[in-house]
Parts: structure tokens; sequence; C-alpha cells
């Protein structure tokens, strides 16, 4: 697999860290997450830390830095996602670690970055997706902006971007043999990715207020739109002849494509008119960019999705990687099992040469948790 | 930088594709983009810096030329259907062959193979396919999508360009290119793991709308206020509640009832202007933000250091920093002409200026005006 060799120290976080740290696991790399001695695994929320290890270290003890230190000599990439400030007390800081081993790739992924007026706050995605300037472009005309849950700071500025800034790095160090910082703040992060809907604001497709353009919802042949069966359709005929294909299969003529309104209304109309599927059927023999809106419950069954999905026992839909290499390919560690907190301290301390006798004893001071 | 001396060939297309080959160029690749000899219109706002060589590809000395680039170049990324580019003879089986170093990369909406893979489609289609889209909406609304940035951004173009990167690590170990083949469907749907896989979690459960993290919650949601602009407030954590309880002056609102909780915000937040609210969660840890337009986050106190300006385009800096091989924004580089550097191109390749100026004449290659 591409990360093959690759060791990645995790700091247990919400979820943006542990994505990064599941896409690096994907393509091959050995992750260790670092959890805290009272994290319980009871209250394990972490669904994405399929197939990594568990260290649980009290980073408040000089034994516990000691552990820590001697990791990361020991490992390519460390990844923690706290406020600016908290690694240096703690003597875990970039400073150190790079001194320590130059190799190291220290990657640091927040919300609002390592410095600057909000660096020390609390955030979540909505937030930074609010200040990188992309929500006031989101939502429908007349209603408020709506956000895509946590998709677009939490995970395609913050946990793909980081993982990005990390293979950059990592292929830089094939070159130099020298680690270094990785610094992602969400909010930047989500600004970059959304670089085109930026530096397109000039051309005429965004000349309106939002929710009244051609790609946030004004134009009528691209949104969404209720079927008889209260499902949906996607509707994305962008280009005049599929345009024209989409008018002809809906068998409505004289809609002129300026006339978002008007062509608003009859669509809306018209697709009422059938259930989903029915409306499927119809479109499948066609290229009008019309397609369906699939539920998470039917999303890995459905005819062009199924090798891209896992299904587990228990009804949860697992995404296969979402870019297949040829010869390195990735494979999901979702399958394989969640670790329990403190799962891997024996083993990950005999490894660094602490005798049983010490590991029994830390285990006992509180100093590490471990599991018999 | 972190991919200097490394070359990149993108074939000219819609957003996904230049996005991908802007970030490899933020970071110091050098991009040449091959355009149709008859593209006569530069929509492609994220092309500075790179370079253009305009060529003939239904003609076997067009195809000659890309086959000689391919050889010198460490990175392909087309963005055709499937099919397409094994039709024109420059199908990764030969190219790879030729060699094998080459990193191919395909960036399509439906994949290379499956029953949608000849189909056009676009950003909304390709969301609502992936399970996600049905996720996105207010509660008994029709869903919202973001603009095109899930699908065409998130798990289009940095999806790949993070494929390309783990192709480029893993090179520099085997001495060997491959295939890097990513289907927008399948990229958002990766890049929505967490979503897809915390479905059991408490946090779930309820119609789309109507759960904490998709503006189900009182306390997770954005706001209008006074003056028609927007905060959002995001604070799930309890020490976080009490302060936006506190910074409203609210003695008790009850975490649990999000149809009271949301009742009363919507009341309060707008009795004053979203500034006057930014002053005054200004002195709380409550995550209450403003919502800011692409302009404005260009001028305020935090964002403003994420962005650059062009005259009146924003230009988000890249998305995140590596501290000792940082990226530059090639934004405020020239943007090609089409075929702009096509005669350097091929002088480079070797051929002769009689040559050169013949496919000229034959319409297999065009060159600016200015270069003649």
């Amino acid at each position: 697999m591409a990360l093959k060799g690759v060791k990645v120290l995790e700091f247990a976080g919400v979820a943006p860290a542990p994505f990064c740290g599941m896409i690096l696991s994907d393509f091959g790399a050995t992750v260790l997450r670092i959890d805290k001695v009272q994290n319980s695994s009871d209250l394990d929320i972490d669904v994405l830390a399929n197939g990594k290890k568990s260290l649980a270290v009290n980073l408040k003890t000089s034994e516990g830095k000691d552990i820590i230190k001697s990791l990361a000599k020991k490992h390519d990439v460390l990844l923690e996602p706290f406020r600016p400030g908290v690694m240096e007390k703690l003597g875990l800081g970039p400073s150190v670690l790079l001194e320590e081993n130059r190799k190291l790739i220290y990657a640091r992924l927040t919300g609002f970055g390592q410095e600057g007026l909000y660096c020390k706050r609390g955030g979540q995605d909505i937030n930074y997706l609010g200040l990188s300037g992309l929500l006031s472009m989101f939502g429908r005309a007349e209603e408020k902006p709506t956000f895509p849950v946590n998709l677009v700071a939490g995970f395609g500025g913050g946990g793909l971007m980081c993982a990005t800034g990390i293979l950059l790095a990592l292929f830089e160090r094939a070159n130099s043999g020298l680690g270094q910082i990785v610094d992602c703040s969400m909010a930047e992060g989500a600004s970059y990715l959304g670089s085109w809907l930026f530096r397109s604001q000039e051309l005429p497709i965004w000349e309106n207020k939002r929710g009244e353009n051609l790609l946030d919802s004004g134009a009528h042949f691209y949104d969404v739109y209720e079927t008889k069966d209260g499902k949906y359709l996607t509707v994305g005929a962008i280009e005049p002849h599929f345009y024209e294909q989409l008018l002809k299969t809906l068998e409505v003529e004289d809609v002129d494509y300026f006339d978002f309104k008007k062509g608003k209304d009859v669509f809306k109309k018209k697709f009422l008119e059938k259930t989903r599927d029915e409306w499927n059927d119809i479109f499948a023999q066609t290229d009008a960019c019309a397609s369906p809106v699939l539920g998470i419950d039917e999303v890995a069954d459905f005819e062009g999705n199924r090798d891209k999905f896992v299904k587990k026992d228990n009804g949860i839909v697992i995404p296969k990687p979402g870019v297949k290499l040829s010869r390195t390919p990735g494979e999901t560690q979702a399958l394989k099992k969640r670790p329990r907190v403190g799962q891997d301290s024996f083993e990950i301390l005999k490894g660094l040469g602490y005798s049983e006798d010490k590991i029994r004893d830390f285990n006992s001071n509180g100093i590490i948790k471990t599991y018999t | 930088m972190a991919l200097k001396g490394i070359k990149v060939l993108e074939f000219a297309g819609l957003a996904p594709g230049p996005f991908c080959g802007m970030i490899l160029a933020d970071f110091g690749a050098s991009v040449l983009r091959i355009d149709k000899v008859n593209n006569n219109t530069n929509l492609d706002v994220l092309s500075n810096g790179k370079q253009s060589l305009a060529v003939n590809l239904k003609s076997p000395e067009g195809i000659d030329i890309i086959k000689q680039l391919s050889k010198e170049y460490d990175v392909l990324i087309e963005p055709f259907r499937a099919g397409v580019m094994e039709n024109l003879g420059i199908g990764p089986k030969i190219l790879l062959e030729n060699n094998p170093k080459l990193i191919y990369a395909r960036l399509t909406g439906f994949g290379q193979d499956g029953p949608y893979s000849k189909r056009a489609g676009h950003d909304i289609n390709y969301i609502g396919l992936s399970g996600l889209l049905s996720m996105f909406s207010r509660v008994n609304e029709k869903p919202m999508f973001p603009a095109n940035l899930a699908a065409d951004f998130g798990g289009g173009g940095l999806m790949c360009a993070m494929g390309i990167l783990m192709a480029l690590y893993e090179r520099t170990n085997s001495g060997l290119g491959q295939i890097v083949d990513c289907n927008m469907v399948e990229g958002s749907s990766y890049l929505g793991s967490w979503l897809l896989r915390s479905q059991k979690l408490p946090i779930w459960g309820n119609k789309p709308g109507e759960n904490v993290l998709d503006s189900g919650a009182h306390f997770y949601e954005v706001y209008e206020t006074k003056d028609g602009k927007y905060v959002t407030v995001g604070p799930l954590e309890m020490q976080f509640y009490k302060e936006l309880l506190d910074g409203l002056e609210l003695e008790e609102l009850d975490y649990f009832d999000f149809k009271n909780g949301k009742e009363v915000l919507t009341k309060i937040f707008l009795t004053k202007t979203r500034d006057e609210w930014s002053k005054i969660f200004d002195e709380k840890d409550a995550c209450v933000f403003p919502v800011l337009t692409a302009e404005e986050a260009t001028e305020h106190k935090h964002t403003k250091c994420n962005f650059m300006k062009d005259e009146t385009t924003v230009i988000p800096k890249p998305g995140v920093k590596l501290s000792r091989t940082p990226a530059k924004t090639t934004a405020f580089k020239k943007s090609p002409q089409c075929g702009e550097d096509s005669i350097d191109v091929l002088k480079d390749l070797g051929y002769s200026e009689e040559n050169i100026w013949n496919l000229c004449k034959k319409g297999i290659i065009k060159t600016h005006k200015s270069k003649l």
C-alpha cells in the first residue's frame, strides 16, 4: 500500500483529526491513537478508529511525556488537534520534538489556526464555515444560509486538507530527509477548498443575490425537485444540449433557459407527476443530468454504487477509499475492530524498552492505562 | 517548495481538474494545460501560473506530441468520460508503457466503469448519489446543496490531488507510477465518511433537519440579525452553551428543547445587528461568530490573513501551511492564453521551427498571436 511503513501518532480529538488519521490508515499507515487515561471506551464515540491502536497515557506526568518523546523519535507523523499552546505547555511542542527527530512531520489541525484573534477560542464547523466566506454563498433565496452539516470545514478544509499537507511533507521529505510542521486551520482550509467559488465571482454566473444564481439554486436546471413519493431528484443540465434533452424527457416545451422563475414552476409541477424511481428509469435512457437523491439507507444498494460501499452487519454504510490507486490501492480499515482505550499501551511500552515491572508500576500510578 | 521539479500535464476541463492542478501548482509543480485548438474563451479562473499548449488531439501528430510529453512529465490529469483517452490512443496502458513512472490521474463524475460511467453529470448529481445530499436540509424542506463545493472540489479536485500525492510518495519508494482514479460520487461519500459511519450515535436518528448537527438543535444553527445579516451559533459543549446564555442574558434555556430554543434564539438575535452581537460575543467563549461574505472575510480582523485580493477578486491563500517548504499562491501570476506556450513546449521537445510552423499551418497546434 502507498503508505506502508509510515507510522502516525494521532492525539485523540473530535472527528476531523480521526478522519485525517483514517485516510492515512486506509492507505497503509499504522496509526496509534494517544488517549487520555481517564477516557473510557464506554464513551467511545470515535467511529473512525477502526484498525488503529490505542495508548492511554497521562500527559501531565513527566513519565508520560517521556513516553511521547520516545514515540515521537520513532514515528513519521504526529497529528494533534489542540488549541495553540497546549502541546507547547506540555513540553511536546514542535520545536522540542523536531529537534529530537528532524524527520518528524508535525501536523496541527485546528479550527482557527495557531495565531490570530480567535485562535484560543472554542469553535465548531459551523463557525469556521461562517468565517470562511463560503456559508454566505450557501442557501436558497429568501432563506437563511444552509450549512451542509459539518462536511466542509471539518472534513474538506480540515481532515482531507491536513492529510494532503502531510502527504506533501512526506513526499518532500523523501527528497530532503527532513520533516516540518504542517499547520491546517479549518477556516482557512475551507476557504482554499472553495477557491473556485471565490475566484469565479467576476464570471456572469454570479451576478445575483444568494440563491438566484446558476449554481446556488437560482436556475431551474440546477436544483433539487420533489417527486410524487416525497423523494427527490437532482437536475444539473447546465449545457444547452443537456438542457434540450431534459426538456424533451420531461415533455415540456417553451421553457426558456434564462427564465428561472417560470422554469422552476413548470419543473416543480412536472416532477410531482411521477415517483423518483419512475423518473430515474426514464432518465437512465438519456443524457440529461438528472439522477436520484439517495438516502443513507439505500445508497449502498443503488445500482451505480454497489462497488463504492461496504455494509456492516449493524446497517452502517461505509464508503470505500475515495480515490483508487491502481498498483497500491487503499483498503478501508472500517471492518477492523475499534481499539479499546489503552488496549495497546502494554505492547507499545514494551516496544520502547520498558520492563514489565515498570509498565505495571505506571499502570498503578495512573501514568498509563493498559488493558490486560 | 514541496513539489519543486514536478511536472504536470493537465487536460483542460471544468473546475475540478483545474482546481487539482492549481493545488499542485501552489505547492511548486509546473503545470501545462492541454487545450483544444479551437478554444477561444478562457473561463478557467484557476489557471494562473500555468502554461498552455493548444493541440488537435484528433490528429496523429497531435497524439505524438502528447506521447512525447508524457514521457517527460510526472503527472497527467484528465477529466474525460470513461474511454475517451483510450479512443484517442493516449489511455493509461499506452502512456504507462512508455513511461512507467507516470502518475496517470483520472478525475470524473461517475468513474471509469459502472452503469453511469458514460453519462454526463454535475456536482449536484454526484452528491445526490453519494448519500450526502439527503442529509443536507432544514426540516420539511427539500435538500439544499452547498453550491458545487462538495463533489467538484472536496470529493473531486482535492481528493484527486491527495491521491496524486500518495502516488508521488509511493513512487519515491518503488520508482513506479500508476493510475489514480477519482470519481466524484465515491470521493464525496468518502469525504463524508464520518457522516455515514456515525449514524448509530445518538446525535442522529431523526429526520433530516431535526438532529444535532443538521440544523435541528437550536445551539447549532444560523440566525438572522436585526440588519438582515447572520451569525453562526455552535456551542455543543455545556461550558460554551452556558456562555451563550450569558451573552444573551438568558437565565435558562433548556438544552434539550430544540423547538423552544429555536423560537427564543430566533427572536433574540433579531434584536441587535450582527456586528453588535460580534462585539458582545468577542468577550465570550460561546462559539458564536459572524457569517461573513467573501469580501468581508478579506477585511475581518481574524480571517483577513487567510486571503489576498487581486483588485476585486478574493483569493484564499493555500489552505495548509508547510513550515519549511511553504506554498506560494499562483493566483497573481498570469493566466495563459490558449496555446500561449505551444511553440516553447514543442521547441523543448526538439521540434524544429519549420516543423512547428507546419504544424501550426495544418491546425495541429495553435499558438498565441503574440508568439508568431
